[in-house]
């Protein structure tokens, strides 16, 4: 333990400094559709010029419908895509365009949690080799160390140790995902990328998974970045919010104030077409329905994307492009005094 | 009371797996009337799917089998009618739309194709009358351009859409019942709005009853009249939509509302998970089988099922212990 306490006391940051930030990413896919020289040739914006940062030990929830790139700008920022253009720094250092090499060390600071439980877990390999392999790569701890560590991490996100020669197959979908959870945990990282952690889970097991993760973040400090298309699980576990829509995120506040008092019509339209859980609150809602379905991001709009099925949006709206604006509470809108 | 127009009554299914014989559906009874919404809730493995699947004659054999029980509608038991009557009556009275749309529909076949289909076999409509009746349904469902969009592939329409295709040809032969698995599950938020509106509107007009699967209770308040909650192939409450969220009385409805992370809530300390994991359905325990995970179970709960009976305020419930007077404890 003592040889790794030395190294982490010196990658800390100072106290509220964003242990991850990105600035100005965009991932654009070349696509070609038909044949060969005739058919049609583009682009998709997939990301479309995000900048956000996640402080230490805190969540940035980043929210959206399929589609809207919150999980390609986590692919984009663990390196799993690569990004066409911008920044990304992790404890202020530039990591993007980096060789894998280069990018070796600063791995062990950034990890990922992914949706789905069941393939993102090595059938062969057992619980206890699995979460014991990131420990391998990064030469942690002594050997025999690591078995206990494996132990400790596993009573840690609540999984009896005694299981950890049994195979992934032998576990429930909820436990799964404490296993990837704790692999996660391994290497003692400052951020933890999650893509859509819970969304594959039953309800009951849900809030056990959004619990650990809330218990981990008190005790370890760790931080987030949680990527989720439910509203409700985000509300419950973000800090501060991110809503994104076609590539681009229209607002940006704390929690607290951004499902109180959502300004952008889209995240307007969002919220209130999230049933309630009691049918008399549910006659009562009014919600803002939106027409049509989100546009394919393949095209490029000169104004705000969300133009043609905003329910406020006008001609001026369609031809300039709205910029992130406001202080405390970001926001893309014309319409949005800031 | 008016008659019910199916009634549902003890039926059981099993099905052979590897790990040993599971009852997926254990001694289900239940009515639904005309014009009603009747929600079905429960976790993946609850059987709420497999009961509506051996309604419909559509539970895969093997590895499944239907035990027990019958499923009256007009006096028919739709469990013992032979495959060719019962085909008869499938997509013409009772209909079902299912939670993916992308495997519902054949990717090889245009909308026209398949949206024709079961018009020209149930009601004998000609080509020319089922391409002008399958326009006047894509319409109803709210598809732009309705006439030429019919033409098209199932991938050249939007998740959405595609849904609302399969909407328009559960409804193409006016059923007295849709069964709709999880229809908006795949869906974003603000399309599933845009459905289950259109569902309740639809419903008002062809006056037809409905059953909703889902597991999700913000979709059942939002469209349920009466809702049953299911636990590993059993049902453990039923009662209306108002009364199940105002005052739930089986341990595990009450877990399933708690642990549900609320828009309406604050960013609070920790969510009321229900704590353990999902019953083995190969190993069921004796009694009821929430008994492991529930904060109220009292010894009978561990040697006996409870009965499935009249419930405070209307509906059924099955459980010992009424929660709101009895004390809270960890689970085992």
């Amino acid at each position: 333990m003592q040889t790794m306490t030395e190294p982490r006391a010196e990658r800390r940051n100072k106290p509220g400094a964003p242990v991850l930030e990105a600035r100005n990413l965009k991932v654009h896919f070349p696509f070609r559709r038909g044949l060969p020289f005739v058919g049609k040739y583009g682009v998709i914006r997939a990301v479309d010029g995000v900048s956000l940062h996640v402080n230490e030990g805190e969540t940035l929830g980043l929210v959206g419908e399929s589609g809207c790139g919150k999980s390609t700008t986590a692919r984009a920022i663990v390196g799993l895509t690569a990004p066409t253009s911008g920044e990304i720094y992790l404890n202020g250092a530039r990591i993007d365009g980096l060789s894998s090499s280069a990018m070796f060390t600063h791995r062990r600071d950034m990890q990922m949690v992914f949706q789905n439980p069941f393939s993102s877990l090595n059938p062969r390999m057992t619980v206890g080799a699995i979460i014991r392999e990131p420990m391998d790569i990064f030469h942690l701890h002594s050997r025999r160390d690591r078995r206990l560590e494996v132990m400790r991490l596993m009573d840690l996100v609540g999984l009896n140790p005694r299981y950890m020669n049994r195979y992934p197959h032998e576990f429930s979908g909820g436990q799964r995902q404490r296993i990837g959870v704790a692999r996660a945990l391994a290497v003692e990282p400052k951020i933890i990328l999650c893509d859509e952690p819970v969304s594959a889970l039953d309800v009951s097991i849900q809030a056990q998974v959004i619990n650990l993760l809330m218990d981990l973040q008190q005790k370890l400090g760790v931080a987030y970045l949680f990527i989720a298309h439910d509203l409700a699980v985000v509300r419950h576990i973000a800090h501060r919010v991110g809503v994104m829509y076609l590539g681009r995120i229209v607002e940006l506040a704390d929690a607290d104030a951004l499902y109180a008092s959502p300004k952008h019509p889209y995240t307007q339209a969002l919220l209130s077409a999230v049933p309630v859980p009691n049918p008399q609150r549910e006659e009562q809602r009014q919600y803002v329905a939106l027409a049509g379905e989100p546009p394919s991001p393949d095209r490029q709009y000169p104004g705000c994307p969300f133009a043609p099925r905003c329910p406020i949006g006008d001609e001026h709206c369609r031809e300039v492009a709205p910029q992130l604006a406001g202080g405390q509470h970001l926001v893309s809108c014309h319409k949005v005094e800031t | 009371m008016p008659e019910p127009l199916l009634r549902v009554e003890n039926l059981r299914v099993e099905f052979k797996t590897d790990d040993g014989l599971v009852q997926a559906v254990n001694d289900v009874s239940f009515d639904l009337f005309p014009g009603e919404t009747l929600g079905i809730v429960g976790e993946s493995g609850s059987g709420k799917s497999v009961t509506n699947l051996a309604i419909m004659g559509l539970v895969p054999r093997p590895p499944g089998r239907v035990v027990a029980g019958r499923a009256l509608y007009h006096g028919k038991d739709l469990l013992q009618l032979p495959e060719r009557e019962l085909s008869d009556l499938r997509g013409k009275k009772i209909a079902m739309i299912f939670q993916d749309p992308m495997t519902a529909l054949n990717p090889f076949l245009t909308i026209a194709e398949q949206l024709t289909e079961v018009t020209q076999l149930h009601l004998g409509y000609s080509h020319q009358q089922a391409i002008s009746h399958a326009i006047t349904m894509l319409e109803k469902v709210g598809i732009p351009g309705a006439a030429q969009r019919l033409w098209d592939y199932p991938h050249q329409f939007s998740g959405g859409m595609q849904q609302r295709v399969m909407i328009a040809m559960a409804l193409s032969c006016k059923p007295d019942i849709l069964i709709a698995d999880e229809p908006t599950t795949a869906l974003d938020v603000t399309i599933q709005a845009q459905i289950l509106e259109l569902l309740r509107n639809l419903q008002t007009e062809l006056n037809m009853s409905v059953i909703l699967i889902t597991h999700d209770l913000g979709v059942v308040a939002q469209v349920c009249h009466r809702v049953i909650v299911m636990y590993a192939g059993r049902i453990v409450e039923e009662a209306t939509a108002n009364s199940l969220f105002a005052d739930p009385r089986h341990p595990y409805t009450l877990g399933l509302m708690q642990s549900a992370p609320r828009l309406d809530h604050a960013r609070a300390e920790r969510l009321h998970a229900i704590e353990g994991q999902p019953p083995d359905m190969t190993q069921l325990p004796a009694g009821c089988a929430f008994a492991p995970r529930c904060p109220f179970a009292v010894e009978e709960s561990w040697h006996q099922q409870p009965p499935l009976a009249g419930r405070p305020g209307g509906g059924r419930l099955a459980c010992f212990v009424d929660i709101t007077k009895a004390p809270r404890k960890a689970a085992r």
